[in-house]
């Protein structure tokens, strides 16, 4: 008998599309886990998913900030793939993120949740790089 | 747990002299289970062979369809046992948000398409979405969980004492993925065939056919064996032909799987192409399942 675990086969596809995608893009399980985001959001963070690996609810929002456009900290709750996964409705915001290497990126994110036959699987959020400043050599 | 396959083709039924070693009947595979009790893993045309076979027995049988294409259903009219007021008969298959299982299967049985109706079937059939818990049928768990195909489908676990058989038919795990490089648990249908006795897979294509053919739903040979080997799978039946691929094609076809195989550390033995009525028993407790034809 196996036992072995799966992730729902929406997120794989999810996961398999992002990875064929120029376009920075975090992928979230229904628990609100970072379980994956591409090369291009690599690129914008400074670090690849390989490198870091999946990341818990509450770790993951800190590694980018984010901030808003007066540099205060944008709380957890009120970010758009965590709204979107926690109600099932797509949202959109401008903020600003901090990359490893000191650059800032403002981005436009967009988040909808994964939504199947057997509930809610997750979230994707796609950000829309907008500006970029400092050193890193990020998409501008 | 005996298997036997009635329909090993897919997409369409392709009878003929070029054909008949392999098979022209579409997906249908006939389980017993080690209770006596009857599978059958979907309803291609290959299941008027099954129905035949079985003469006025059993009285209940489960048919589990993996999804809806017409290949795995273009039999369930046909079916002798469907036509006989004794037979009670459970259609197991994915759902969808668009209609039930039901409602989608009498878009076939139905005019003009057929010549009966659903309600006008004799036998007592009823139809059940397959759930995402394991349940049981007779002395087996079965599992169901959605892999890689177009539109919603099925991979499906029978185990049996200490044996399972893994049925996915039509897949395309390697669909934007590089399967050898993969996280287990990010490739579609491996917990159902993780370490399985017997995996009955999608073979459809050679690796040279497959560009023409990406998003289309089926595998190359490349990805059925490096499913087959991160999956663990103890013996390896490539099914689902496509129709053009004759009894000679699928030779030299078999032929090339069974060389990549063991260049890749398997054991030829334990992989074949799919021939229709070949049988298998699975006993209760061995390695490793034993053709018997």
């Amino acid at each position: 008998m196996s036992f072995v675990t799966q992730r729902p086969l929406e997120l794989i596809l999810a996961r398999n599309l992002m990875s064929a995608l120029s376009t920075p893009a975090f992928l979230v399980d229904e628990g609100g886990v970072l379980v994956f985001y591409n090369e291009a959001a690599g690129m914008m963070l400074g670090k690849r998913f390989e490198e870091l690996g999946t990341v818990g609810a509450d770790e993951w929002g800190a590694l980018f900030g984010p901030f808003d456009e007066h540099g205060a900290p944008i709380p957890y709750d009120n970010l758009p793939l965590v709204s979107a996964v926690r109600d099932g409705r797509p949202a959109h915001a401008e903020y600003v993120i901090h990359s490893t290497d000191g650059a800032s990126h403002e981005v436009e994110v967009s988040a909808f949740p994964i939504l199947t036959a057997h509930g809610s699987q997750g979230g994707i959020a796609i950000f829309w790089p907008t500006k970029m400043n400092g050193n890193g050599a990020g998409p501008a | 747990m005996k298997v036997k396959l009635w329909g090993t083709r897919g997409s369409i039924p392709s009878p003929g002299p070029e054909t008949i070693r392999y098979g022209g009947n579409t997906s249908c595979v006939g389980v017993t289970l080690s209770d006596g009790s009857l599978l059958a893993l979907d309803a291609g045309t290959g299941i008027r062979s099954l129905g035949l076979a079985l003469g006025d027995e059993p009285t209940r049988l489960h048919i589990l369809l993996t999804h809806l294409h017409l290949d795995h259903i273009q039999g369930l009219v046909f079916f002798a046992p469907a036509f006989r007021p004794q037979t009670e008969i459970v259609i197991w298959g994915p759902a969808s948000p668009e209609a039930s299982l039901r409602d989608r299967i009498a878009r076939y049985v139905s005019a003009p398409l057929s010549p009966v109706e659903v309600r006008e079937l004799p036998c007592d059939v009823s139809f059940r979405h397959a759930p995402d818990s394991e349940w049981e049928i007779g002395p087996a768990r079965i599992r169901a969980a959605s892999v890689s195909h177009r539109g919603p489908t099925l991979g499906y676990r029978i185990d049996d004492g200490d044996s399972s058989l893994t049925y996915i038919p039509d897949h395309e795990p390697g669909l934007g993925a590089d399967l050898e490089r993969l996280e287990e648990d990010w490739i579609s249908g491996f917990a159902l065939a993780h370490e399985t006795s017997m995996l009955i897979h999608d073979g459809q294509y050679t690796d040279a056919e497959y560009p023409d053919h990406v998003g289309w739903g089926h595998s190359p040979l490349r990805d059925s064996l490096a499913f087959a080997r991160r999956t663990g799978a103890e013996r390896t039946v490539l099914f689902h032909h496509d129709p053009m691929h004759s009894d000679e094609f699928l030779d030299r076809f078999g032929a090339e799987a069974k060389q990549r195989w063991a260049a890749l550390g398997g054991d030829p033995a334990t992989i074949e192409l799919a021939r229709e009525r070949a049988e298998y028993e699975l006993p209760a407790r061995a390695p490793s399942p034993v053709a018997t034809a």
